[in-house]
């Protein structure tokens, strides 16, 4: 077989040395394909409309579904009459609670488990019946004919007022969720040793998931068998909780997820639309389409837990931090899903702080439960934290930067154990220099002196993500077929973070093949391999160390087949770019193609599996932001002129997807910081008021600034993983509030502890510190 | 989801007329507010009349007497281009090129950009309030920071979204009217109703009648306009606050000023105070902090949006500054 020009064993391209049987990859030193800015790998596809997500789809005699539900945030359903429903045009199914198939079924929030139909609705957007018929319109006219009837109940949705005695009870446990408490040291002697002590309660607004693509999926069965179409961000998370919930092995289950429109976290689980269309194409015998609407996926969907925070903090004149108290209130919901999870972790871990106390408590209140929202918990503490970082510098006269790098510390406190590398450092320092932040400084305040009304503000914050260092399991097949083209089967999903780019580089970078000729097969249950879900900024290193293994569980075998050949040990072969050479004897040389084993087979399968992460270590990214920004005085607007995020992920894969990441996460991080807020009638009648792109204010292209900046910190990380990876997806978001609050505080010399701070916001400040 | 409706597309006005004149008849020009009405149920629509037949209402034409006319069915950004308009009467490019987003802009038409129905989120949502037939407004006793702080009487506080009215009005454009009953003309700024005066309905439109022009008198020598638009971010969104100017200005001084506030009241809301405090006036320091703080003189803002008290002062003290 002719040797394609450019596609198989690149010229010049060399491969990494292959380890030994049993013996574990060195870490690359220079990398080919790793590193380099790569379009993605499915472009085309995306650009032309080629690719086909799960809103796309469209089966033979699919009918398409639709759900009731409560409108009230707290209210008994004392009847479900579907008789008129039934008997509309094109209905071919109809499930309330007492369908019998839907009756025993029951729906999981953590460990908390009720009935699929529960009567006690407790949030707005509570299923409490669905239908299917053959158009949308008809099964929507369906749900309009149910006669459904409700005894409303009190309410309560200010998480502030859970726990008082007026509210009602959401739950017959009360409103409690849970609480957590953490402590090192002796918080009070903290405070004693302190020169300055500072305290202040800060909140945040709960944020809702607003992916491209709507929250659903398409349902068939084929007899026993169930296969689901569905926007997630893993297709075996999926495959294993709708097994559960509707006791089918998991080989019955199907789930497919080839292309998905983002998710943030809000799509981690199969959601309680995923069981209803499956039940629904049961009864009607036909695949069902369920796809939400935007008002139905702000009410039950997820959201980003709102917060009410106390922080009070200890320093000395030399800037070493003495003691920290946080506390924080923050609603799960209407039930129990992580109302305060993970938000203490920036006080835990980022600064080194030798006497710590950490103190939340999670509680219902009557509205859509909670999912993970990109970095759960942390851009919350952030706020708190890395402004309370800018009082006490300012207190003490120090720079908020020196601050910082004073209380770096050398262990990740919060875990008692060692970092594989920490970059805390070099983000803050590199960051502030390349942001040229002395003199970003001096300029802001030397304009802020002159006779205008548009002041200027920088501001900073760094950040430690909690996780990020991914790990097992993963299992990864590589296929090289007979013309040195290759094959790459894995399980994670791509959320649109280019996962399927990087994982050709790293398969491309290892067998020294062109991205271009690897096809990538993923995110499907029954054709690919077990992965868990994207998130937590874990793909790249859960999945890339898994590629490089499936890689040279190819090459380990390709040199077993030519050692046939050239009659010469395995051991004594290796790899010289498209050739395999003895080591001992140059001459003794073969294609990889001519490999006789490969030809005779056609293909070489590899198996690479995710191997341990490092014992007693942690692996966890690091970031700095900076930014610049302009008030107008008078009326409050805000523009910020340019943003730098200094990342330590560890190392880079493909570096136009992770800057892609790095302003995205900006993006993300403005919105939660200055546009966007669930607003609740909580004092009427405790519904959702913006539950449409308009009132629900995402930031558009002219609320972020055009001047952004990604810096990678990349410093060798062979501990963490093969790759050296870490995860990118979320410290990315965590600071740019905080530090946009911080350049805020610059300009108008107003702490802003409520977020967001938009132009209300900061018009009533405005005119709360004129009248002093 | 869309109700059912029936669809048509008359190519004579006298058609449209019929059309329009019979029970719940709506106007389809651009689309872009009714569609999410119609997805929204805040209103019951059996019949959807297009306009996109009558060519008579496309465009943008030089008067006799050097003022325009307007059809209505010209797109925002089309009178946000317009070089007659940029040069004759800037603050209606302004408006126009402040309209929601480029692609709404490109689709809405200036006469739909008049007729929008109101964005409070009570009254768009799932809420039966005071103007759709309910007996609350849930706006006054609830979330109400974007909401007016003129001419509300405690009754709806909604605001009127257009960015192109405030301009028309203070620019004295009149609106040409087909209907029923014949055509008539009338001033923008006796176009909208007070909820005091019709809690129903925002416009004086009668059953079966549509504004087929707009009409701008030939600027005046010394006239100069403008319109600044403040909003909770920078795209895509309606005003908090906005400031029409339409200020004729000699030597100096103003000798006619009309100005008109968005963002402020349930319709396009003329600031007699601030025009007498700047009439016959030169603009100087003085005078403009005397037109700030009258703006707001006659206000009755709400808990939640008395921020808007002094965005509307800094609003008119930037622009005062910027025109003079």
């Amino acid at each position: 077989m002719a040797e394609q020009k450019n596609s198989y064993y690149t010229q010049g391209l060399s491969v990494p040395e292959t380890p030994a049987p049993g013996e574990e990859p060195a870490f690359w030193k220079q990398t080919h394909v790793v590193g380099k800015r790569l379009p993605r790998v499915d472009a085309y596809e995306r650009v032309s409309g080629a690719a086909v997500y799960p809103s796309d789809i469209t089966l033979p005699n699919m009918i398409y579904g639709a759900v009731l539900r409560c409108p009230h945030p707290h209210a008994n359903v004392t009847k479900v009459d579907v008789s008129r429903a039934k008997k509309m045009p094109g209905v071919r199914a109809v499930i309330t609670g007492q369908t019998p198939e839907a009756k025993k079924l029951k729906w999981k929030y953590n460990d908390y488990s009720g009935p699929l139909f529960d009567t006690h609705c407790r949030f707005e957007g509570e299923a409490v019946a669905a239908v299917a018929a053959d158009t949308h319109f008809q099964a929507w006219d369906a749900v309009r004919a149910i006669d459904v009837a409700y005894e409303v109940l009190p309410f309560v949705a200010d998480h502030n007022k859970a726990l008082s005695d007026d509210a009602p009870d959401i739950h017959d446990s009360g409103n409690l969720v849970g609480t957590d408490e953490y402590e090192r040291g002796d918080v009070a002697r903290g405070f004693d040793a302190a020169d300055v002590v500072l305290e202040q309660e800060y909140h945040t607004q709960s944020e809702l998931h607003t992916p491209m693509e709507l929250h659903g999926c398409v349902a068939g069965w084929d007899k026993d068998r169930l296969t689901l179409w569905e926007s997630t961000q893993g297709v075996y998370a999926v495959q294993s909780e709708i097994a559960e919930i509707l006791n089918l092995p998991l080989s019955k289950v199907r789930v497919i997820g080839h292309y998905m429109g983002g998710g943030f976290g809000s799509k981690l689980k199969p959601g309680k639309y995923t069981v209803l269309a499956a039940l629904l194409a049961r009864q009607s015998g036909r695949p069902v389409k369920l796809i939400l609407t935007r008002e139905e996926t702000y009410l039950c969907t997820g959201n980003r837990p709102a917060s009410t925070m106390h922080l009070k903090a200890g320093v000395k004149k030399d800037g070493t931090l003495t003691a920290c108290d946080f506390t924080c209130t923050g609603p799960s919901g209407a039930y129990p899903a992580g109302g305060t999870a993970l938000v203490d972790w920036q006080i835990r871990d980022l600064y080194a702080c030798d006497n710590v106390r950490c103190a939340s408590k999670d509680v219902y209140i009557n509205a859509g439960p909670a999912r993970p929202f990109r970095a759960p918990g942390h851009p919350q503490a952030s706020w708190a934290l890395e402004q309370m970082m800018d009082d006490l510098a300012d207190k003490i006269g120090m720079d908020p930067v020196a601050l910082r790098l004073k209380n770096i510390p050398e262990i990740s406190q919060g875990r008692n154990q060692p970092y594989t590398t920490t970059g805390l450092k070099q983000c803050i320092e590199k960051g502030a220099e390349q942001f040229g932040w002395k003199k970003a400084v001096e300029r802001a305040k030397a304009h802020n002196q002159t006779d205008t009304h548009i002041k200027r503000g920088v501001g900073m914050g760094a950040c430690v993500w909690f996780v990020g260092g991914g790990g097992p399991p993963s299992t990864v097949i590589i296929k090289l077929f007979r013309d040195g083209s290759v094959n790459l089967n894995m399980g994670a999903s791509d959320i649109g973070t280019g996962t399927k780019t990087v994982m050709a580089m790293v398969a491309a970078e290892e067998l020294g093949v062109a991205p271009e000729v690897i096809q990538i097969e993923h995110a499907d249950t029954e054709t690919t391999q077990y992965a868990t879900p994207s998130g937590g900024s874990k793909t790249v290193p859960t999945e890339s160390p898994t590629v490089r293994n499936a890689a040279i569980a190819v090459k380990r075998q390709l040199l077993e087949m030519a050692s046939e050949d050239l009659n010469v040990p395995a051991s004594d072969l290796d790899y010289e770019g498209a050739q395999i050479i003895s080591r001992n004897d140059k001459n003794k040389r073969i294609k990889v193609t001519d490999v006789s084993r490969l030809k005779k087979r056609g293909v070489v399968v590899g198996v690479g599996y995710r191997g341990p992460n490092p014992p007693k270590k942690s692996v966890n990214p690091f970031a700095a932001q900076f930014c610049e920004l302009a008030v107008n005085t008078k009326t409050g607007e805000m523009q910020i002129l340019r943003f730098l995020s200094a990342n330590d992920s560890g190392r880079v894969l493909d570096r136009l997807t992770y800057d892609n990441q790095v302003f995205g996460g900006i993006v993300m991080g403005i919105g939660f910081g200055m546009t966007e807020f669930r607003q609740l009638d909580a004092r009427q009648t405790g519904r959702l008021c913006n539950r449409n792109w308009h009132d629900y204010k995402l930031p558009t292209a002219l609320d972020v600034p055009v001047d952004m900046e990604s810096l990678p910190i990349e410093i060798d990380d062979p501990e963490a993983n093969n790759t050296g990876t870490k995860g990118l997806g979320e410290p990315v978001t965590i600071p740019t509030a905080a530090a946009i609050a911080n350049a805020l505080f610059m300009a108008t010399g107003i702490r802003f502890t409520r977020a967001p701070v938009n132009p209300i916001e900061m018009r009533r400040h405005l005119t709360a510190k004129k009248e002093g | 989801m869309l109700p059912q409706f029936s669809y048509v597309r008359p190519d004579t006005l006298q058609d449209t007329v019929r059309h329009l004149k019979e029970k719940n008849a709506a106007i389809h020009a651009g689309g872009t507010d009714l569609i999410g009405c119609l997805r929204d149920g805040i209103m019951q629509v059996d019949k959807i009349v297009s306009l996109n037949a009558l060519s008579d209402l496309h465009g943008i034409r030089e008067t006799a007497d050097g003022g325009l006319v307007i059809g209505a069915l010209t797109t925002i950004t089309e009178v946000a281009e317009n070089l007659l308009v940029k040069q004759k009467y800037p603050g209606l490019s302004q408006g126009s090129s402040e309209v929601a987003s480029p692609q709404l802009r490109n689709q809405g038409t200036i006469g739909g950009n008049l007729c929008q129905k109101p964005r409070c989120w009570y009254y768009r949502g799932e809420f039966h309030c005071l103007r759709k037939g309910g007996n609350t407004c849930y706006a006054l006793d609830g979330e109400h920071q974007f909401h007016a702080i003129f001419g509300h009487d405690l009754i709806c506080v909604i605001t009127h979204p257009s960015d192109t009215a405030p301009p028309l009005a203070a620019l004295s454009a009149q609106l040409k009217i087909s209907g029923p009953e014949g055509s008539r003309t009338v001033p923008v700024e006796n176009f909208y109703l007070l909820p005091v005066e019709d809690l129903e309905t925002e416009t004086v439109l009668k059953p079966g009648e549509v504004i087929t022009h707009i009409v701008l008198p030939a600027p005046a020598k010394n006239l100069r306009s403008s319109y600044r638009k403040v909003r909770a971010r920078r795209s895509w969104d309606f005003a908090l606050a906005g400031l029409a100017l339409a200020l004729e200005i000699e030597n100096d001084t103003v000798t006619r000023g009309r100005v008109y506030l968005s963002g402020a009241a349930p319709v396009p809301w003329r600031s007699r105070p601030v025009e007498e405090a700047i009439t016959g006036r030169k603009l100087d320091a003085a005078t403009i902090q005397k037109a700030a703080l009258a703006v707001v003189e006659d206000a009755n803002p709400l808990p939640e949006n008395t921020y808007k008290m002094d965005l509307f002062k800094g609003v008119v003290e930037e622009e005062l500054n910027a025109i003079r």
